[in-house]
């Protein structure tokens, strides 16, 4: 068995932050599958708290970029000044240059601007003038979207979106996190996060999510899943892409991992699932005219596939 | 239904402990073919061989893991035209839907070239009915059936009627030519049907696992311990644990640690398969 050393970290985090299981676990999964997360919700539900506490808990540098109608790409990804003294261009890095990045209202920006840090998502490295330069090791995006106001903003096109590793849906506390929230937070000052692990243990829990044992019936089960997206439905455009399989595979392995086992069970794939499938496939008019929640008709879809 | 009686040579090495007959049937039945939902039912193996044998071994029933498991009862025949083999195993499916029933096996030696082979019987096709929704979609085909049912009954006790009339008339006959004869043994009445209790159901899973430490006797008896705790195909381990039946500790221990054995990696399976032997182990302590 593994050491627990990735619950270590996300028992750190959920001591920073109340409830958001979620968000914390996909935080996680993206650390060891090297993906990028979307998080839809709307604001003050701590989605920059998490991101920052993750950075600081793994002493790695945090960044943050509030995406505006009138944000360039150099803005994201840097620039080339003149510097007079040298009479030489200089090349300023951007803030994507940093190991968690937290793209907030990315559909806010104009499709250029996203195209860039989407680029820089899928190469991990951004190129500035005639020089490309690597970005950081490990390197996740958290990009939020506000489900709420979407006046002003410019959807992310399909297969954009089929670049984040999974989609989270950010609710609101219940009571009780809510009533912990008040005393957690009444106190002035509240003590910075401790780093529990460095960036070095982080590529080293990547490789042993790879090596997490996927037995053949699960390859299968993870294949008909994604499948089943692309069977005619009602609701349904168009299903999830090859894409989507190598995520749910990629997440049912972290998953396992986070559980301190070194084999994935069917239980790790159907509860990843959704996240994995819901940003990939197309649903058409009828769902919203019949009221319809896309989670739902992706929950019958994962429900109608037997698991091994 | 005819018997299918062919199949491919058996393991060499169990060849020595296996019978030797001649294979004239062997068919597997179904009481109904479109049985009701929560409404019991029976499938028949029957094995016709030549000879005269007081058992028959070696017969391997198909894994019903969509039905619940009542009784099973065994019965051997023998006489002048050889020896019949009929099992009774009684049934009942808790979900509406088409279901396969895959061929029960015997491995023997056939006697007519001595060679070890593997029989098997015809599969099942059955279409489970639902019971209240869908009775009441095919209400016009009820009503039909129930008119008719009500014909075929009343029909029915007009022969008996006159059957009873005319043995009543021969009787009386009878009765005044010859003196009284004594009157007829009672038949006396067969045993209930021998169910198999969870714990039997653990312990041959035990033995099984015990005897052949693959993957696919693990998965097998995953499977069996599913079925016996009541869940059905698709599920989950974490549907499973949420079943009453998987509250007491004992049964989650096994459970998990069957799920392991199914899905572990191979250098893993070796323990894997140690640890789900001790579970059922436990599991039996637990019960007695």
């Amino acid at each position: 068995m593994i050491a627990r050393e990735p619950a270590e970290l996300r028992a750190a985090l959920a001591a920073t932050i109340v409830g958001q299981e979620g968000v914390l676990d996909a935080l996680l999964l993206a650390l060891l599958c090297n993906g990028h997360v979307l998080l839809e919700g709307p604001p003050g539900l701590a989605k920059t708290l998490a991101c920052r506490a993750l950075a600081a808990a793994l002493e790695g540098e945090f960044k943050r970029i509030q995406f505006t109608p009138d944000l360039l790409p150099s803005d994201i990804v840097g620039t080339r000044i003149f510097d007079q003294r040298e009479s030489a261009f200089a090349t300023v890095l951007g803030p994507i240059f940093a190991n968690v990045v937290l793209a907030d209202e990315i559909n806010r920006a104009p499709a250029k601007v996203q195209s860039a840090l989407l680029e820089a998502m899928q190469e991990r490295q951004v190129t500035i003038g005639p020089q490309s330069h690597e970005l950081p090791d490990p390197f996740v995006v958290m990009a939020t979207m506000n489900p709420l106001d979407s006046e002003g903003t410019y959807a992310l096109p399909v297969a954009q979106m089929d670049r984040f590793l999974m989609k989270v849906n950010v609710g609101y506390p219940t009571r009780e996190q809510e009533l912990r929230i008040l005393d957690r937070f009444a106190v002035a000052d509240t003590q910075p996060l401790r780093a529990v692990a460095t960036l070095d243990d982080v590529r080293r829990w990547r490789a042993q999510a790879h090596a997490v044992h996927l037995d053949e019936k699960l390859k299968r089960y993870v294949v008909e899943l994604v499948a089943s997206t692309r069977e005619p439905n009602e609701f349904i455009d168009y299903g999830a892409s090859p894409r989507a399989t190598l995520a749910l595979a990629f997440l049912a392995r972290g998953r396992a991992m986070l559980d301190g086992r070194d084999f994935a069970l069917p239980d790790d794939v159907r509860a990843i699932a959704p996240q994995a499938l819901r940003h990939r496939i197309g649903f058409n008019y009828r769902l919203a005219a019949e009221r319809m929640d896309a989670d739902r008709v992706i929950d019958s879809l994962i429900s109608a596939v037997p698991a091994p | 239904m005819l018997a299918a009686a062919l199949g491919g040579n058996a393991g060499g090495a169990q060849a020595q402990s296996l019978q030797r007959v001649t294979v004239n049937g062997f068919t597997l039945t179904s009481s109904a073919a479109s049985p009701h939902v929560d409404v019991p039912f029976t499938l028949v193996v029957t094995l016709r061989v030549r000879e005269r044998i007081a058992e028959v071994q070696n017969i391997d029933l198909p894994i019903l893991a969509q039905l619940e498991l009542l009784g099973d009862e065994r019965e051997t025949t023998s006489g002048r035209g050889g020896t019949q083999y009929r099992e009774t195993i009684s049934v009942v499916a808790h979900d509406a839907g088409p279901m396969t029933i895959a061929p029960a096996t015997l491995e023997a030696i056939d006697a007519r070239d001595g060679k070890p082979k593997e029989w098997y019987t015809n599969g099942l096709s059955l279409r489970v009915v639902g019971s209240g929704s869908a009775a009441l979609r095919a209400g016009s085909h009820a009503l039909f059936d129930a008119l008719r049912a009500t014909l075929w009954f009343l029909l029915w006790i007009l022969i008996w009627l006159v059957g009873i009339a005319a043995i009543v008339l021969i009787v009386f006959v009878l009765a005044r030519r010859r003196p009284r004869v004594p009157a007829p043994v009672p038949v006396p009445t067969e045993p209930p049907p021998r169910v198999v209790t969870p714990a039997q159901r653990v312990a041959d899973a035990l033995a099984v696992l015990r005897a052949e430490r693959t993957r696919a006797a693990a998965v097998t008896v995953r499977n069996a311990i599913w079925q016996m705790i009541g869940a059905s195909d698709g599920e989950t381990l974490g549907d499973v644990l949420a079943r009453p039946a998987a509250r007491e500790p004992a049964m989650r221990a096994l459970l998990i640690a069957l799920e392991r054995s199914a899905f572990t990696y191979d250098a893993d399976l070796a323990a894997a398969i140690d640890d789900a032997c001790a579970a059922l182990g436990r599991y039996l302590d637990s019960t007695v």
